[in-house]
């Protein structure tokens, strides 16, 4: 039988020690994902998971239900992302390795046909890391809950504490950003492909 | 170059990034639907919004094996501060630890136990099938144990009867000796009923037999869902590394040729 995430709250709550490994085993990617996506660097992004779950189990007894569990998840992992970036005061999105500029490097002025495929493999993903770590916290917090965790408009409402229309509009300049900051890119994808809309899936 | 004109009644911006995502007022998006049919320049933004998201779908974290185990640790290890229930000691932590050919004898030992626990003792030998009892011992103490245990098991009521016809036979034959009771020795006095007592015992031991084979395929098959996910996880790894280097060896050949062309270049002026 499968319990949902209220009902293994509630088994938590009351004792039930399988049922937070089971919410754990549940939410621990989608945490990591956006851990990952909002402050970009592997490492913290696992801590900062470890941590919401941590202090999501510290807290379990005062959780109410007056949000849905996952809600409740992402508020306190994105609310330990904006502490580590404010801790960190630095460029939060992953850089590429220093030695190497791959802008630089995919444009450069003859580069043979295999060395070009070789490198474009990667560098489109690292520009879209880029381009992101150009965004606002804000802007980019609204992108990836919206593109990888599939969230609705309201939902990132109530997460991030803002109307409705202030969501659509960080979307908005977040992808208008983007557009400007992808077209630097000459790799960039000219054939659509598959757009994944949701990480829990 | 001039902008084209947009004469959408409504918030813009708003209307575009619900059309975008699918996310609101089908009237709305009904609405906007039709002003891109007559507007090129939100058609265009569209199309190039559409084309960023296309992008950022190739974005993946790198992945990562996840050990729930310390992540329950570390919440365990909290235990004490808030007098919690830990969810370190939840069934997947200990039981992933178990090599499979250690669960593999726990399920013949629990079988050997549960034989062991009826009092029974089968063989095969030169002889074919033979099953002992053990109740040879005084009849007080087997009593004992036949009723703390009859509630255990429903196969334990069907020994308990085996039990009683046993003492009927054993005190029926006229040199009732002091030695367990041997199925397999035919007796003539009671032919058919040890044909009956051989029957019963080998269903018994097919019964066991399923439970075990059961048991035995679930055991496999958790066994080899998790070799597959390793598998999985080692073969992302290695191609994640095997990526990184084929980058870096791409840079150095980069600039290799570039050396060679710079030199070319210079040795052609000369």
């Amino acid at each position: 039988m499968t319990w949902t995430d209220e009902e293994l709250v509630a088994r938590s709550i009351s004792g039930d020690a399988n049922s937070f490994n089971e919410l754990i085993l549940r939410w621990e990617r989608p945490i990591y994902a956006l851990a990952y996506r909002t402050i970009g660097r592997e490492e913290e992004a696992r801590d900062v998971c470890q941590e919401t779950f941590l202090r999501a189990f510290r807290a379990l007894p005062g959780f109410r239900g007056q949000a849905k569990f996952s809600s409740w998840l992402y508020r306190i992992a994105l609310n330990l992302c904006r502490d580590w970036i404010r801790r960190e005061r630095r460029t939060p999105v992953v850089q590429p390795p220093e030695d190497v500029d791959l802008m630089e490097l995919a444009a450069a002025a003859e580069p043979s046909e295999s060395v070009e495929e070789l490198v474009s493999r990667k560098d489109l993903a690292r520009a879209v890391e880029r381009a992101m770590a150009a965004l606002p916290e804000e802007q980019r917090t609204a992108i990836v809950l919206k593109e990888y965790h599939g969230l609705t408009f309201q939902e990132i409402a109530e997460l991030v504490g803002c109307p409705l229309s202030t969501v659509k509009t960080r979307l908005y300049q977040g992808l208008t950003v983007l557009r400007r900051e992808l077209a630097k890119n000459p790799n960039a994808p000219k054939a659509p492909v598959f757009i994944r809309g949701n990480d829990r899936d | 170059m001039t902008e084209m004109a947009c004469g959408y009644a409504g918030d813009r911006d708003d209307a575009m990034i619900a059309y975008l995502y699918d996310d609101g007022d089908p009237a709305a998006r009904a609405g906007f639907e039709a002003h891109l049919a007559a507007c090129a320049r939100c058609r265009t933004e569209v199309d190039a919004l559409r084309g960023v998201r296309r992008q950022l779908a190739r974005w993946a974290p790198p992945e990562v094996n996840f050990t729930v185990e310390s992540l329950t640790s570390g919440v365990g290890s909290d235990e004490a501060a808030t007098s919690h229930q830990s969810p370190a000691t939840g069934h997947r932590a200990w039981w992933h630890e178990i090599p499979a050919w250690a669960q593999v004898a726990a399920a013949l030992l629990v079988l050997g136990v549960s034989a062991g626990v009826a009092n029974l003792d089968v063989r095969y030998d030169g002889n074919g099938l033979s099953v002992r009892t053990g109740w040879a011992t005084p009849a007080p103490v087997a009593a004992r144990a036949a009723q703390n245990s009859e509630a255990a098991a429903p196969w334990r009521a069907e020994l308990t009867a085996l039990e009683q016809r046993l003492r009927g036979e054993i005190r029926a034959v006229p040199a009732s000796a002091p030695a367990p009771v041997d199925v397999s020795v035919p007796a003539r006095a009671a032919q058919s009923s040890d044909a009956d007592l051989l029957r019963r015992v080998r269903a018994l031991l097919d019964e066991s037999e399923k439970r075990q084979q059961r048991e035995l395929a679930l055991r496999v098959g958790e066994v080899l869902r998790d070799v597959n996910a390793a598998r999985q996880a080692d073969l992302r790894t290695i191609d994640r590394n095997v990526n990184d280097m084929q980058n870096r060896l791409g840079v150095e050949v980069l600039k290799q040729r570039e050396n060679l062309n710079m030199l070319m270049r210079v040795s052609q002026r000369q």
